[in-house]
């Protein structure tokens, strides 16, 4: 019971928005001081933290972590993003809806490497929504289609959050199985993760693509055909496709693919990506001493926050078990009507709802190690967890009044882009979205037959 | 509280050198890591030194970055109420989160590891694999030198939130 209040008193104190990593820890310390006192719980308990900390300092997959986040950086410094979204534009210019689709697909690109849905959402905002709204696009549908597009990130691989989520799930995968008895255990990498997420990725891409010319083909009064003379023809084109799409499309395949055809590991990909990065950037000559540095101090912030996190959430997990919360929680999952699908749902609900104040780090941290083992031993398949999970959170941040991609999207925004119009624009993208969690909840084969196939 | 407030910030140029330090290495990682993969799949050789090395890195720029992010306000915050307060209640969350949050979180991890540091020490523990580095004893006194640095910082948060919110004092919310 003690762990379920501290699991309220720590989304309390996170309302009053201290950094997350230090409430979380700090709010279970001090629940541990109070344990102790009364005699609740064993200060032993506590002695294993060095060592899970040096578990996290000493883990070789979330090495990958800073070298995604450097290879985004990178990306975004060297002025690709900006390129890609040009030459995209002029590509699909003469589509109807045309704008928004390349939308889509640079918000697929670019999030696949940074993966963090503020930064995104904000780029994206920056870049696109003036032209989309100098364009006659209606508020409502140039808005949705950045906060939908910025969201994409988290699902598409190569994203920070697969890793962190691939690394968690793989330890609760473990815990499951001994919990069961089975000593031969098998295991599931991030690398599965990657794999799995992209069938369902792609599929989210396309359906949002379809769902803007579907618009553009019947109301071209929220999405006017472009002006003949935004569209450049004939050489200019393809020159500027070539310098604009293809590096870094490029990158982005031998990353994926040099995972998915098991040359290298997600870490070894990650290292080969940044330097990709660097090598584009320097082509470009956009690689200086400021940019780089900017982009080191960048990278290492980005790192150290995240696995602040990390390091919170383990103290907070480890004060949680002591009370006993993990055993609460498998005896209120069990208990539910309907078996492993009861327990899914819930599971699913309590994430979307967390989804409105913490990001998707803090919830792989602190949510996956406690219901994911006991998800998994019900027999729940851990790659279409993962992705089932993924999805679920790309849709928390979308929906209003609370999501987060919202948030970043209104921040950047012109004043005259009203939020009800933001908020009626992201409705159609919400219902793909949960189609997607239904047909992948009917076929976990869209999440697990390509991993099975490629390993 | 002056003499104090210069003394923190003296301290704190450590933090920052610690920081640009980090943000170099990063670089490193990425290019030890990409030599790592052309000397297996290019000349089939590998060193467990190297792997170990960029592990080390890693760890190093996750812990010692941590300082200076702070103070640069890089660790998310819940904003949804946050954003929207004047700066003299933002400065009060300042104030209280880091004496009853940061500070006893990094002295507990601080006393927490001491010993177990210093059973690395005495040791002198060195990798596990054959032809790995020596110096995990190093590696692992980076969380004593870790939780000082955001003892350090948590502290000049501390001084410099009580600041903002006397000198807010007048600012109604």
């Amino acid at each position: 019971m003690i762990a379920l209040l501290m699991f309220v008193v720590v989304c309390m104190v996170l309302l009053l928005g201290y950094p997350v990593a230090l409430t979380l820890g700090g709010v279970a310390l001090w629940f541990a001081l109070i344990g102790v006192t009364l005699g609740l719980i064993e200060a032993s308990e506590l002695l294993a933290f060095p060592s899970r900390l040096f578990g996290i300092m000493n883990n070789p997959t979330l090495v990958a972590v800073p070298l995604f986040v450097l290879m985004g950086v990178v990306l975004e410094k060297a002025k690709l993003a900006e390129e890609l979204l040009e030459s995209m534009a002029a590509l699909a210019g003469r589509l109807r809806g045309g704008l928004g689709v390349s939308v889509v697909l640079v918000g697929a690109l670019l999030a696949a490497s940074t993966g963090i849905v503020g930064a995104t959402v904000v780029t994206m905002g920056l870049l696109s929504l003036p032209t989309m709204l100098k364009r006659g696009y209606s508020p409502a549908v140039a808005s949705g289609t950045i906060a939908a597009a910025g969201t994409l990130g988290q699902i598409i691989p190569p994203s920070i959050v697969l890793v962190l989520l691939g690394d968690v799930l793989s330890s609760a995968y473990q815990q499951a199985q001994l919990a069961q008895g089975i000593f031969s255990l098998q295991t599931v990498s991030v690398g599965d993760l990657f794999v799995g997420a992209l069938i369902p990725g792609l599929m989210l891409v396309t359906a949002y693509m379809v769902y803007l010319m579907v618009l553009a083909a019947l109301k071209p009064d929220v999405m006017p055909p472009p002006a003949a003379e935004d569209c450049p023809r004939g050489a200019s084109l393809w020159a500027q496709l070539v310098r604009g799409l293809l590096p870094p499309m490029l990158l982005i395949v031998a990353v994926l693919g040099s995972i998915m055809l098991g040359y290298a590991t997600p870490t070894e990909a990650a290292a080969v990506g940044a330097c990709g990065a660097l090598l584009l950037a320097a082509l470009r000559r956009q690689l200086n001493l400021g940019a780089l540095k900017s982009a080191g101090e960048q990278t290492a912030k980005i790192t150290s926050m995240v696995f602040l996190i990390f390091i919170g959430a383990s103290l907070f997990s480890m004060v949680f078990n002591a009370y006993g919360g993990d055993e609460h929680v498998h005896e209120l999952l069990m208990a539910l009507p309907g078996g492993a699908f009861g327990a899914m749902v819930c599971v699913m609900l309590l994430m979307f709802l967390l989804g409105f104040i913490l990001d998707f780090i803090e919830i792989t941290f602190v949510v996956v190690p406690i219901v994911g083992p006991v998800l998994l031993q019900l027999g729940l398949d851990p790659v279409w967890l993962g992705v089932m999970m993924a999805i679920n959170l790309q849709t928390s941040f979308l929906t209003p009044p609370f999501g987060f991609a919202l948030f970043y999207l209104r921040g950047v925004a012109p004043p005259e882009l009203t939020t009800p119009q933001l908020y009626r624009g992201v409705v159609p993208f919400i219902a793909i979205q949960v189609g997607m969690l239904i047909l992948l909840a009917l076929w976990p084969a869209l999440a697990t037959w390509l991993p099975s196939v490629v390993y | 509280m002056t003499a104090v407030l210069s003394l923190l910030r003296l301290l704190e140029r450590g933090n920052r050198a610690l920081f640009a330090l980090a943000s170099w290495a990063c670089f490193v990682m990425a290019i030890l890591g990409f030599a790592i993969v052309i000397a297996r799949y290019g000349f089939s050789t590998g060193s467990i030194a190297a792997q170990e090395l960029v592990m080390y890195l890693h760890a190093f720029v996750l812990l010692c970055a941590a300082a200076t992010t702070l103070a640069a306000d890089g660790h998310v915050r819940v904003d949804i109420f946050y954003s929207r307060w004047t700066a003299r209640r933002q400065a009060l969350v300042n104030l209280c989160g880091s004496v009853f949050l940061l500070i006893p979180v990094m002295l507990f991890t601080l006393f927490i590891s001491w010993e177990y540091v210093g059973h690395a020490w005495a040791r002198r523990e060195a990798s596990g694999e054959p032809g790995g580095l020596a110096w995990v004893y190093l590696l692992k006194s980076l969380i004593v030198l870790f939780a000082l640095q955001m003892l350090l910082q948590g502290a000049l948060q501390a001084v410099e939130a009580c600041h903002g919110w006397r000198k807010n004092e007048g600012v109604r919310s």
